[in-house]
C-alpha cells in the first residue's frame, strides 16, 4: 500500500506520494483566496474550508467576532493561526483537481517536480497580467494599488545634470563663507566650511539646478551663475538622457488578476485577463455593514463609503465590479447572505477528460 | 526451495510457449534462460515433478495470490511479470470508465505495469492484466472494472 506523507510548516503543508512517479501537493496559505473551489471540487471530499476563511473575521470564544486591531488580535493568536483550508491526507489521492482549478497558485500539484500548470494534459485558466515596458512610465501607481503587493517597479531616474544646463562659479575674493547659500540651496549642492583658517566653498555641478537662489541671496554678490536651459536647452540637453527607465515585475504566485493595475495605469502598459466572467451584487437591505467581506476580499473589490462625519452610521458595503474576480469568497463569508456573485464563464484550455470537464463546468453558475 | 518453485514456474511457462508453437530458441530468449536448459525442461529432465506440482498449484491460486507469490519467488520484477502473464489461466478485460479522475493511484499499484495515464485518464492494457484487482480496490472513484473473459 502506498501511503501519503504530510509535512506541515506554519499554515502551509505538503502531501507526498512517492511511487515510480513522485506526486506532491503543496498548500500556500498566504496565496489562498478562501474561495472554496477546491472544497467543492475535491472528488474524494478530502478538503474543508476552515471557519477562519468562511467568516474571515477574527473569531474569539462564544462566536464573538471583531474585525480586529492587531494589538487585540495578538492576545488571541492561537485562535487565529488556522490555515484557510485543511486536507485529510488519508483521503487525498493527489489527483490534482484542486490544484488545476485553484484560481491562484495556493494549491500546487507537482509530478516528478513539474507543476501541473506546465503539463499540457491538465487544464489551465486563460488568465494573465503583464506590464508592457514600452508603454510603462514607471509611475508606480500599480505597485501602490496592487492589493496583494504582487508588483515591484524598479525605477531608474535620469541624472539631474542631464536635465539642466547653466554656469556657476564663486569669487573666492568676495566670499565671506557665511553659509547662507548652503542653507538655502534646495538641491543641497553647496558645501561651505566655515572653520576659521580652513574656509572653503564647493558647489557640486552634478547637483546644481541653476535656480539662482544662492546668487540672489549672497550678501556679497560672490556667486556668478546663469541658467541656460531656456536659451540653449536644445543645444545643450539630449532628450534621450532625460527619460525615466526601469523594470516591472509581477509576482505570478501572488497575482489574482483583479485588474487594479490596469485600472490605475495612466498609459496602456498594464493588461489583465481574468479567468472568470460574471457579476457581483450587494443587497443593500440585507447588508449589516459588518465588514466580513471586506476582510476576506483579496482584490480590494469591496469597500465602505468614506464616512460623512463623526457619529455617522456605517452604510452598506460597495462592490467594485471591475476589480472583482468572481471567486465568491465574500459571498461565503457574508453572515447575512447579502452578496451574490455569479460565475458565468470559465476560460480554460481544452481538455479531454470527462470528469475534469465536468468539474470545470460545475464551478459555473 | 524458492529456486525450485521458480524453475517449476519456468517449466510451465516453457511448456505453454511450446504449445503455442514457439521453438526452443524463442522460448529460451523469452524466458531469459539458456537453450540447453529449455531443452532439458521440455525433455522432462533436471526438474523434480514435486516442484512442478507446487508451481502448478501456485498458478491456480486466485490471481492476486499468484501475482504476489510470483513476485516473492523471482528476484527481478520483470521476470515475475513475464511468468504471471504466460502462466495465468484466465484472460481479463480491464475497463476504465469515464469517471476516472486521473489520480494515477492505479498506475502506482499495478504490479503488472498494465496501466498508463494519458490525458488525465488511465488506460489499461488488457493483455498485461493478471486480474488481481489491486487497481479497482484502490480506485477512489470506482472507475475500474476487471472482467474475466
Amino acid at each position: 500500500m502506498i501511503r501519503n506523507l504530510k509535512e506541515v510548516k506554519d499554515n502551509n503543508f505538503d502531501i507526498t506520494r512517492a511511487a515510480e512517479e513522485v506526486r506532491n501537493l503543496s498548500f500556500n496559505d498566504h496565496v489562498c483566496l478562501g474561495c472554496g473551489i477546491c472544497e467543492s471540487t475535491c472528488p474524494v471530499e478530502a478538503i474543508t474550508l476552515n471557519a477562519i476563511a468562511i467568516d474571515a473575521r477574527h473569531r474569539i470564544s462564544n462566536d464573538v467576532y471583531f474585525s480586529g486591531h492587531d494589538k487585540i488580535a495578538q492576545n488571541f493568536k492561537e485562535d487565529f493561526d488556522v490555515q484557510r483550508i485543511s486536507i485529510d491526507e488519508s483521503k487525498c489521492v493527489l489527483c490534482g483537481m484542486c490544484s488545476g482549478l485553484c484560481p491562484v497558485d495556493a494549491l500546487v500539484l507537482t509530478i516528478d517536480d513539474v507543476p501541473i500548470k506546465e503539463i499540457e494534459a491538465y487544464p489551465h485558466y486563460n488568465a494573465f497580467s503583464e506590464i508592457d515596458d514600452d508603454e510603462c512610465v514607471y509611475c508606480k501607481r500599480c505597485e501602490i494599488a496592487c492589493p496583494r503587493d504582487a508588483i515591484v517597479i524598479e525605477r531608474i531616474l535620469p541624472d539631474r545634470a542631464d536635465l539642466v544646463t547653466g554656469e556657476i562659479e564663486v569669487d573666492d575674493e568676495e566670499c565671506i563663507y557665511c553659509g547662507v547659500c548652503e542653507e538655502l540651496c534646495p538641491a543641497e549642492a553647496i558645501v561651505v566650511d566655515k572653520e576659521t583658517g580652513k574656509e572653503s566653498i564647493v558647489i557640486d555641478k552634478d547637483k546644481c539646478v541653476y535656480c539662482l537662489v544662492c546668487k540672489k541671496s549672497c550678501p556679497t554678490n560672490a556667486i556668478k551663475a546663469i541658467c541656460r536651459s531656456c536659451s540653449y536647452g536644445e543645444y545643450d540637453l539630449d532628450p534621450a538622457k532625460a527619460v525615466v527607465k526601469g523594470n516591472s515585475v509581477i509576482d505570478s504566485e501572488l497575482c489574482v488578476y483583479c485588474g487594479w493595475c490596469e485600472g490605475v495605469c495612466p498609459t496602456d502598459a498594464a493588461k489583465v485577463k481574468k479567468p472568470f466572467e460574471g457579476s457581483i451584487e450587494v443587497d443593500d437591505d440585507k447588508c449589516q455593514a459588518c465588514g466580513a467581506c471586506v476582510d476576506i476580499c483579496q482584490c480590494n473589490a469591496l469597500a465602505f463609503p468614506v464616512s460623512s462625519g463623526p457619529g455617522s452610521r456605517m452604510e452598506h458595503v460597495i462592490a467594485y465590479d471591475e476589480y472583482c474576480v468572481r471567486c465568491k469568497a465574500c459571498a461565503k463569508a457574508c453572515p447575512n447572505g447579502a452578496i451574490t456573485v455569479t460565475r458565468t464563464e470559465v476560460d480554460h484550455t481544452p481538455i479531454n477528460s470527462t470528469t475534469w470537464k465536468e468539474a470545470l463546468d460545475a464551478i459555473k453558475d | 526451495m524458492p529456486k525450485h518453485i521458480a524453475s517449476g514456474l519456468k517449466y510451465l511457462a516453457a511448456v505453454k510457449l511450446k504449445n503455442m508453437g514457439k521453438t526452443h530458441q524463442e522460448i529460451a530468449k523469452e524466458l531469459s534462460v539458456d537453450r540447453s536448459t529449455i531443452s532439458h525442461y521440455l525433455n522432462g529432465s533436471n526438474l523434480s515433478w514435486n516442484s512442478i506440482e507446487v508451481a502448478r498449484t501456485i498458478t491456480e491460486f486466485c490471481p492476486r495470490d499468484f501475482l504476489k507469490m510470483a513476485f516473492a519467488v523471482f528476484d527481478k520484477p520483470e521476470e515475475s511479470r513475464k511468468i504471471v502473464n504466460i502462466c495465468r489461466i484466465r484472460n481479463y478485460d480491464a475497463i476504465i470508465e469515464d469517471s476516472c479522475i486521473g489520480c494515477g493511484l492505479c498506475v502506482n499499484v499495478c504490479m503488472m505495469k498494465a496501466i498508463k495515464l494519458e490525458s488525465l485518464h488511465a488506460h489499461a492494457d488488457s493483455i498485461q492484466c493478471c486480474g488481481c484487482q489491486l487497481c479497482s480496490d484502490e480506485c477512489p472513484t470506482n472507475s475500474i472494472k476487471i472482467l474475466e473473459i
